[in-house]
């Protein structure tokens, strides 16, 4: 009742006005974000040791001049600050340069490789999120019981098992040693399937690092999930749920986890951007042709417009996922649109 | 009544689905590798990057392995690395060394069935010559050519600045200009559809995923015996062991000794241990000076102190380092060629290797009068003590193991170890500009080792920021640099043979760069698949990796037993697919049966 009379009678236009103001707000903090990506992604990596062109020439018998005309071809041989305005203003119109290693517009490069990356991670986050919302909701709604230890306790376990090793197990016991499942790749070279059995056979090369991301984020959000539900079973509208009569399973489903998916909705658009930061490993062990495979070739060459490119995407993601799960938040929490 | 009912129904569509995924793997696990028949490519795991295929601008190990296979050079390298016929089958070089005439016999076709002629030469070379975009995969082996011309279809005429020994028909590779002529020859891709001369041609590139060839109907030595090569993009070699123990490759190098062990006695899969043409070298940087003579870098002074260099290699026990550290696959070093170069390798009279020995090396260093502190290490002349970095690769585990070797036999004699394992790149940097005292140096070398050799010359120091040429040791030495030229110019090739053993000695004998072993290369194939790899060298030679072509050439499928392994099983993808189905089905099952309880239960 209180929370009522504190809204103003005007309320609906009260957001009306707002919502801009707050899409605004947020839009600007995300731009400003990115500009410093911008700027910190190109004076970064400029740290990394090893002088591309000289790295790219060693071992061969180059002609007198030859790591000079690379390196003038590179701009490498141009002051820092003008380095630094020709990739700004390049990256106005889109260009975010030519890699030095393969010699392509780093555009492409990232267009041939992000959609294997977006593949990856969105299933693995799709599954990730379903499981550690349902394990995470039951296990608060247990808590202290054999399945609520069971089901943290193997949660934690893989959140702390390092990643290459579980997904270097995996392939070991499922790729090589019961052949159940492809030990790299994205589909079967040389293959030429089309259409459904294309889709099968990529599918099929998913599982293995797909499990592998899944065994080790799903249990962040079990363990927000979980925290987030017993924050609520505790709230008077349970019992005023239960009082009306209601299945012990229907006051969790309809009442207690609806209130407890808010805190979790940010969690998980913002993993969800480092997710896709996150692939340089899982990419590596399956041999799966994505941006973080891409990004860490590109640290050792170095590669600069490569990994500014790579790192640009990675930040945005991240920046984006941020920006959405704010407006998302809004959205479905009531108390933040009337506020 | 609904509600006690849910448990037994979800325990019966678990049930169910538990047992469908069993049957499923069951009968996945009876799916064998596909044996190789003729119509199967053979398929090769990739582990390194491919930059371009275009063979003006490759550069990558990969990229030039893979154009190997594609195109051939005026002249080729044999199953022994030896000048052998490629585009021309004959060769002559004029008494002064200036003039070399090429001769293309007649039945040379690209795989598109036109001829190659001596203007598809011509094109390839003063393509390279005149414009600086071709320059970057073998600009530097043009610099001594003057003009390139056909006389007749099948005769190129080349005449050189100045006479030289490396034949300057090798290594080029020919490109035909009724296709390349066509294209804005930097940029063009090279990856599709490719024409070459070659015993196999790129047919399509999957970027970062495979590379898929098919054999050349064309290829003058006659076409292959498989179908083609796929190369299947691995990240870890690891991985690449699996995917040759289900089949999914047929045949994979790069091993580490580790993984080469566990291949022992795995079925249907034969190892094999090649000789390398790469060393590992100890570097003693000697005090860097760069082109114009000044010191560079910030070496130990020290250093510049042959008899102290000498000291340190007569405290590397390279036996035991083979053994210890690479399990004896690899043979002991000597100079910087490789024992796979047979006549190149080993030292030239009146020189010799300096043994493993810890005594001698604390008598030299007390006779030039480095004295033990009381912590037992030496000092140098100004008292300061014998304190040196050693640094490393950290990517190459075998470096941290040598280290730990090296420690114990330096403290021995005297001299403490501050040993660093750094990135590659930071390995190059430091190198480069002289920035170190010791570290582990390695260089894989072509068949002609002009290249190796021009590097420790004078002319070869780079620049004081560490630009311009690259040099091995930022070393200088005239009497080095006499045998650089004399074995440069010398045409007769027994003569040169002994000139460059002596470069390699008085390389050596600097004390500067102690070769430690030479690596064997450790691959595995498929044994039921395919068989009939030609080595090279030809007697336990490598089968990837080569100078030339034989290796994948000579392949052919294992024989029609093997065919009868394939019994029809299952396709891998049963198994999610299958998963996944029986997954939805319990699910809607769940659904169903909650959206019947719910009407009942409705608020």
């Amino acid at each position: 009742m209180t929370v009522i009379e504190t809204v103003p009678a005007d309320s609906e236009d009260t957001r009306g006005s707002s919502l801009p103001r707050y899409l605004a707000l947020k839009a600007g903090g995300a731009l400003i974000s990115l500009a410093l990506v911008v700027v910190l992604g190109f004076f970064m990596f400029r740290i990394i040791p090893g002088d591309p062109a000289i790295n790219m020439t060693r071992g061969r018998q180059v002609s007198p001049g030859e790591v000079e005309r690379l390196r003038q071809e590179m701009g490498l041989d141009q002051p820092l600050l003008v380095q630094f305005w020709r990739f700004v203003r390049d990256l106005f119109t889109g260009d975010l340069g030519t890699s030095y290693v393969y010699r392509r517009p780093v555009t492409d490069l990232i267009g041939d490789y992000i959609g294997p990356t977006l593949l990856l991670t969105g299933t693995a986050a799709i599954i990730s999120v379903a499981l550690g919302l349902w394990l995470g909701q039951k296990a608060a709604w247990r808590r202290g019981s054999w399945f609520d230890k069971i089901h943290t306790g193997v949660a934690l376990v893989f959140w702390s098992v390092p990643t290459f090793w579980l997904g270097l197990l995996l392939l070991l016991v499922f790729g090589g040693g019961l052949g159940w499942f492809p030990t790299g790749g994205m589909s079967t070279a040389a293959s030429t399937d089309t259409g459904m059995a294309h889709v099968l056979d990529v599918a099929h090369h998913l599982v293995l690092p797909v499990v592998t991301m899944v065994a080790v984020i799903y249990a962040q959000y079990l363990m927000v999930m979980r925290a987030s539900v017993l924050e609520e079973m505790s709230a008077d509208y349970l019992t005023t749920a239960r009082a009306k009569g209601l299945r012990e399973d229907l006051v969790r489903t309809r009442h207690a986890v609806p209130n407890a998916l808010l805190p979790t909705v940010t969690l998980i658009f913002l993993t969800l951007g480092l997710l896709i930061a996150g692939t340089v490993t899982v990419e590596t062990v399956f041999s799966w042709p994505g941006l973080g495979y891409l990004m860490y070739k590109g640290l050792s060459a170095p590669d600069f417009p490569l990994v500014q490119g790579c790192f640009v995407v990675f930040s945005a993601a991240v920046i984006v996922m941020n920006f959405i799960a704010d407006l998302l938040y809004r959205v479905l929490d009531p108390r933040l649109k009337s506020s | 009544m609904i509600t006690t009912s849910r448990p037994r129904l979800l325990r019966t569509l678990t049930g169910v689905a538990v047992a469908a995924l069993l049957t499923l793997a069951g009968l996945a696990v009876t799916t064998p590798a596909h044996a190789a028949d003729d119509s199967k490519p053979i398929k090769v795991a990739m582990f390194n990057d491919i930059d371009t295929f275009n063979p003006f601008t490759a550069v990558l190990l990969q990229s030039t392995g893979i154009n190997r296979y594609q195109y051939e050079a005026l002249v080729g390298y044999g199953r022994n690395s030896e000048p052998d016929a490629g585009v021309a089958d004959k060769w002559e070089t004029s008494e002064d060394g200036i003039t070399w005439t090429f001769h293309i016999p007649k039945d040379r076709k690209w795989s598109d069935g036109k001829a190659i002629t001596a203007d598809d030469v011509v094109y390839t070379y003063t393509s390279i010559m005149k414009t600086s975009a071709l320059q970057a995969a073998n600009g530097g082996l043009v610099t001594n050519i003057a003009d390139v011309k056909a006389t007749d279809p099948q005769t190129v005429v080349m005449t050189l600045k100045s006479a030289q020994a490396p034949n300057p028909g090798q290594e080029i590779p020919i490109v035909p200009k009724h296709v390349w002529e066509r294209q804005d020859a930097a940029k063009f891709a090279a990856d599709k559809d490719v024409v070459g001369s070659g015993p196999f041609t790129i047919t399509s590139y999957k970027t970062g995923q495979s590379v898929q060839l098919k054999a050349n109907p064309n290829f003058w030595r006659g076409e292959p015996k498989v179908s083609g090569v796929t190369y299947v993009a691995y990240k870890n070699s690891d991985a690449a062991v699996q995917g040759l123990k289900s089949g999914e490759v047929d045949i994979a190098d790069g091993l580490t000794p580790a993984q080469y062990d566990s291949l022992k006695g795995a079925k249907n899969i034969a190892r094999h241990a090649g000789i390398g043409r790469r060393y590992q070298a100890l570097a003693i940087n000697p005090g860097a000076i760069d082109i114009d003579g000044k010191p560079m870098g910030d070496g130990n002074p020290a250093l510049k102190d042959p008899k102290l260099r000498k000291a340190i290699f007569m405290a590397v026990d390279k036996k035991t380092l083979l053994d210890r550290v690479l399990q004896g696959l690899g043979d002991l070093g000597q100079t910087e060629v490789p024992k796979s170069y047979e006549n190149f390798f080993g030292f030239a009279d009146g020189y010799q290797e300096v043994p493993f020995d810890l005594d001698g090396a604390n008598k030299l260093l007390d006779e030039a009068g480095y004295k033990k502190g009381s912590n037992g290490i030496r000092e140098d002349k100004d008292g300061k003590p014998l304190k040196f970095r050693l640094m490393g690769r950290n990517t190459e585990p075998a470096h941290a193991q040598m280290a730990d070797f090296l420690t114990s036999w330096f403290k021995e004699i005297g001299i403490g170890l501050d040993v660093s394992m750094v990135t590659p790149d930071k390995v190059n940097e430091d190198s480069t500009l002289g920035k170190y005292d010791l570290y582990f140096t390695g260089w894989s070398l072509g068949p002609d080792p002009d290249n190796q050799l021009a590097m420790n010359t004078c002319a070869s120091r780079p620049n004081a920021d560490g630009s311009g040429n690259t040099s091995e040791n930022n070393w200088c030495s005239p009497e080095f640099d006499a045998a650089f030229k004399a074995q440069h110019a010398e045409l007769d090739e027994g003569k040169r043979q002994e000139l460059v053993k002596k470069a390699f000695s008085i390389l050596y004998d600097a004390y500067v760069s102690d070769p430690i072993w030479y690596i064997k290369p450790l691959e595995a194939y498929r044994s039921d698949h395919f068989t009939g790899f030609g080595l090279q060298p030809e007697k336990g030679g490598v089968i990837l990796n080569q100078n030339g072509y034989w290796g994948l050439y000579g392949a052919k499928p294992a024989g029609s037993d093997s065919a009868s392994d394939d019994d029809g099983g299952l396709p891998g993808w049963v198994i999610p697919v299958g998963a996944i189905v029986v997954i939805a089905a319990a699910g809607g099952a769940i659904v169903a049966s909650r959206r019947r309880s719910t009407a009942q239960d409705r608020e």
